[in-house]
């Protein structure tokens, strides 16, 4: 008999975010369920809340008729529910039998470890998967999808296993392991598990998937059969619009400049040598993988690391920057990835976060701060970026995602920047927010700023950018026009540093 | 919105202001000497002490710093002070050279923190040993005392009945309360405190931020030396341990979190005037100074709770808020 998971109305506050609002569907075991949305939808919360990572602030689960509260991701993989990340979560130094039997590996009489067993039994299961994997072999020593392949195998491992979720699974596989993988998928299916597939990509979960639940906004939309309703029509449901339009309807910079910013041979501890130029109007678009690099080769620039060769030349001059201050003098800036950890000065107000970068024009040469001055600042970064805040007064922390995302870069803007630099500037922000920022950037260029940005949404990069410098292993490895090119283009540049 | 906050503001004062009112109600009923107008004086002259670390431990604190070594700098430099005076170096350059020393070990903190990257509890746990010893070493352990009578004055001197000791305190509270709410180094401070990282990428220096909030602490060590060692007659090496203790437990009792970020100077003088009333009550009343220490953890298990209670309900507001405008 196959198993039926129920989430009845979930929903999930944090500070600033409604992630989840009032999620109600069934999956079914036997079926391999997607969940299709995009970033912020709410998808990876609510697999955290299926795990007991995460607590509901309101609503309830239910497994097979019995209703479920996991404490912490421990009681629910002893209750039969694992999740598979893209990250891997296992233990590097031990072998392939330990992390399967982790924690209850078996003993001898004396309680001494019995690795034999462990071995043999685990040897089972890999076979059961078909795989040519040794069970003593060191995990460290495998493949990242081999890796991937022990901690599913650790998951059903479990007698109990009913729910598996894999997150985001073949973001750093091949195609070949990425086939691997599907089998075992379709293998769990048959014995009749409940399986959750959370992926991005299209093409994976048209083959994979036999339903697909949407998600958008933190909300559940429908759950549909991706053999019978098409790709496009999946894409309008979790954007609410065509976001093609989107990048139609923009009202772009047409007139780009001279060379406004020569980088030449920059690297630091944490990126190798790259070079590139930016002109005066022009969105200059990074694409790579996570790790490719390309905020290191940013951080370089501004000097928030250390630069160890190279140099940098703004409207032909040579400047250093030593830290993000002198670059901001320089006038470059940058809006950073991380907007909770970089970004936003969380026990501030809205004024007090758009102000904190003009200390110095705001203040007397006393060091007293200008409290008229700060106002207006405030008031007009408010105004020009129509943030939605009661008052300028309330923590940052209170508005929405995208409101906050939108107090970094009228701090930034407020300071005249000449360059800016825009590191995911749309991570985690709802879809008319973005339509906002897709302006915006079109606006700076106008104004005769040159705009870098780096997205890892290909959409946004083709979407926006003038020109497009591809990164792979710290290294810039092509460079594109926004005209010729595709998104599988840019992704096997980003993966192979080849078209 | 701005009205409610202040009140809020207001309220965490008034729960401070309450609890001093109950502690004096409770000591004055114990010890009737306990509400007189000498016993407040002598209250006030124990808290200068305090209130100066207090002051530096709010800027430190605020910035999501700490510093363990004040007890030792105080007594280092009570100690050093009366040395270069019984040589007869004359009062003047006693009180520069002193703080100056008081500055130089301020540097050495931040030092740790900022490139060796210790924590500050650690780095000042190192700088409390090395700088109690050198108090002893400096006078081979014996207590120097002082004869100058320029140096024995600011001990002694009263201005409208108020001890100089107490003016001190009064002026430096005010001023350097001034600068974290007013200045472009308060705000800064604030920043820093609030997130590190976040505030060197939007262009500030917090490891020079950190470098002025520890010079700043010494300087009032070295302050706090000079007077103490003037009221006791001598330079003690051994005198002042614990002391950054009561000003820890008075910073956060007045409502700086400990986690950096939050506060002010408004609430840290509640809190010296709390602590040290608490302090001076259980002596008068005869609590053995055994059992003093007990007491004097148990407010700052107080304080910490206070913070930790604060921290959920700030936490839930803003839940409740965001909830309102998501």
């Amino acid at each position: 008999m196959n198993g039926v998971l129920e989430f009845k109305g979930i929903s999930k506050y944090f500070p600033g975010v409604k992630a989840l609002d009032d999620v109600s569907f069934k999956a079914y075991g036997g079926e391999v369920l997607a969940f299709l949305g995009e970033n912020g939808a709410g998808k990876s919360t609510l697999l955290k809340i299926l795990n007991g990572d995460y607590q509901p602030t309101s609503g309830e689960y239910i497994i097979n008729g019995v209703q479920k509260h996991f404490n912490s991701p421990h009681e629910a993989i002893e209750d039969g529910i694992s999740v598979i990340y893209q990250e891997r979560q296992i233990l590097l130094e031990l072998s392939v039998a330990e992390n399967i039997y982790l924690g209850r590996m078996p003993s001898k009489k004396l309680g001494f470890i019995d690795t034999k067993k462990a071995n043999r039994d685990a040897k089972k299961i890999i076979d059961d998967f078909g795989l040519p994997i040794d069970p003593s072999t060191k995990v460290k020593d495998m493949s990242i999808a081999y890796q991937q392949m022990v901690e599913i195998m650790k998951a059903y491992s479990r007698d109990n296993l009913q729910v598996i979720c894999f997150d985001e699974p073949t973001a750093s596989l091949s195609d070949a392991e990425i086939e691997a993988l599907f089998t075992v998928i379709r293998k769990l299916r048959d014995e009749g598990k409940i399986i959750i597939y959370v992926s991005h990509r299209m093409n994976e979960i048209q083959q994979i998937a036999d339903k697909v639940a949407i998600f958008k906004d933190g909300r559940y939309v429908d759950t549909i059969d991706p053999k019978v309703v098409p790709e496009s029509e999946m894409i309008k449901m979790m954007v609410g619009r065509d976001l093609g339009d989107i990048y139609k309807e923009l009202d772009r910079n047409t007139n780009i400049g001279d060379v406004l910013l020569e980088v030449k041979n920059v690297s630091s501890d944490y990126v190798k040598e790259n070079s590139f130029v930016l002109h005066k109007g022009e969105v200059l678009g990074f694409s790579g993988l996570v790790g490719a690099g390309r905020t290191e080769l940013m951080r370089a620039i501004i000097g928030a690391d250390k630069m160890k060769t190279g140099e940098v030349y703004l409207e032909g001059k040579k400047i250093t920057n030593r830290s993000p201050h002198e670059a901001q003098e320089n006038g470059i800036v940058l809006v950073p990835e991380d907007r909770k950890l970089q970004g936003i000065l969380a026990n501030l107000s809205v004024a007090d976060n758009i102000n904190i970068s003009m200390l110095d024009a705001n203040s007397n040469q006393f060091g007293f701060m200008d409290s008229k001055k700060e106002k207006e600042v405030a008031n007009k970064g408010i105004r020009d970026f129509n943030i939605k805040t009661p008052s300028p007064s309330k923590k940052i922390v209170e508005l929405s995602g995208g409101n906050q995302q939108k107090c970094i870069v009228a701090r930034w803007l407020s300071t005249n920047p000449k360059v800016l630099i825009m590191d995911e500037p749309t991570k985690g922000i709802d879809v008319g927010a973005k339509a906002e920022f897709y302006q915006m950037i079109c606006d700076f260029a106008k104004q005769g700023m040159g705009v870098i940005l780096i997205s890892s949404e290909m959409p946004e990069v083709i979407g926006l950018s003038d020109r497009i410098i591809v990164m792979r292993g710290l290294k810039i490895v092509g460079e594109t026009g926004r005209e010729e090119v595709t998104e599988d283009q840019l992704l096997t540049m980003g993966m192979l540093g080849e078209v | 919105m701005e009205k409610l906050k202040k009140i809020k503001i207001g309220g965490d004062k008034l729960t401070m202001i309450a609890a001093i009112i109950v502690v004096f109600i409770i000591f004055s009923s114990l010890n009737h000497n306990f509400f007189t107008g000498t016993n407040i004086v002598n209250i006030l002259v124990a808290g200068s002490l305090v209130g100066l670390v207090a002051i530096g431990h709010t800027y430190l604190i605020i910035a999501a710093q700490n510093d363990l070594s004040p007890g030792a700098v105080v007594a280092f430099s009570g100690v050093l002070a009366a040395l270069l005076s019984a040589a007869g170096v004359p009062f003047g350059f006693v009180v520069l050279i002193t703080v100056v020393s008081g500055a130089i070990i301020g540097v050495f903190n931040s030092f740790m923190v900022n490139k060796i990257k210790l924590d500050p509890f650690i780095a000042t746990l190192v700088t409390q040993s090395v700088i109690r010893g050198f108090a002893y070493i400096i006078c081979d352990g014996k207590p120097v005392s002082i004869t100058d009578p320029t140096y024995l004055l600011i001990g002694k001197l009263r201005i409208f009945g108020i001890p100089l000791s107490v003016w001190i305190m009064i002026i430096l509270i005010a001023v350097f309360g001034i600068i974290l709410a007013r200045t472009k180094f308060g705000r800064q401070i604030y920043a820093i405190g609030g997130n590190k990282d976040a505030a060197r990428l939007a262009g500030l220096n917090p490891q020079r931020t950190i470098l002025i909030c520890f010079i700043l602490m010494g300087i009032l060590c070295a302050i706090g030396g000079i007077i103490f060692s003037s009221r006791m007659n001598s330079g003690q090496p051994a005198a002042n341990v614990n002391l950054e203790f009561d000003a820890i437990t008075a910073v956060i009792l007045g409502g700086v979190s400990f986690m950096g970020g939050v506060g002010g100077m408004g609430g840290t003088i509640l809190g010296i005037i709390l602590i040290q009333s608490f302090n001076t009550g259980l002596t008068m009343v005869n609590v053995p100074s055994f059992w003093q220490y007990v007491a004097r953890g148990a407010l700052l298990l107080f304080a910490l709770t206070t913070d930790y209670i604060r921290k959920q309900k700030r936490e839930k507001e803003l839940l409740e808020a965001s909830m309102k405008n998501a």
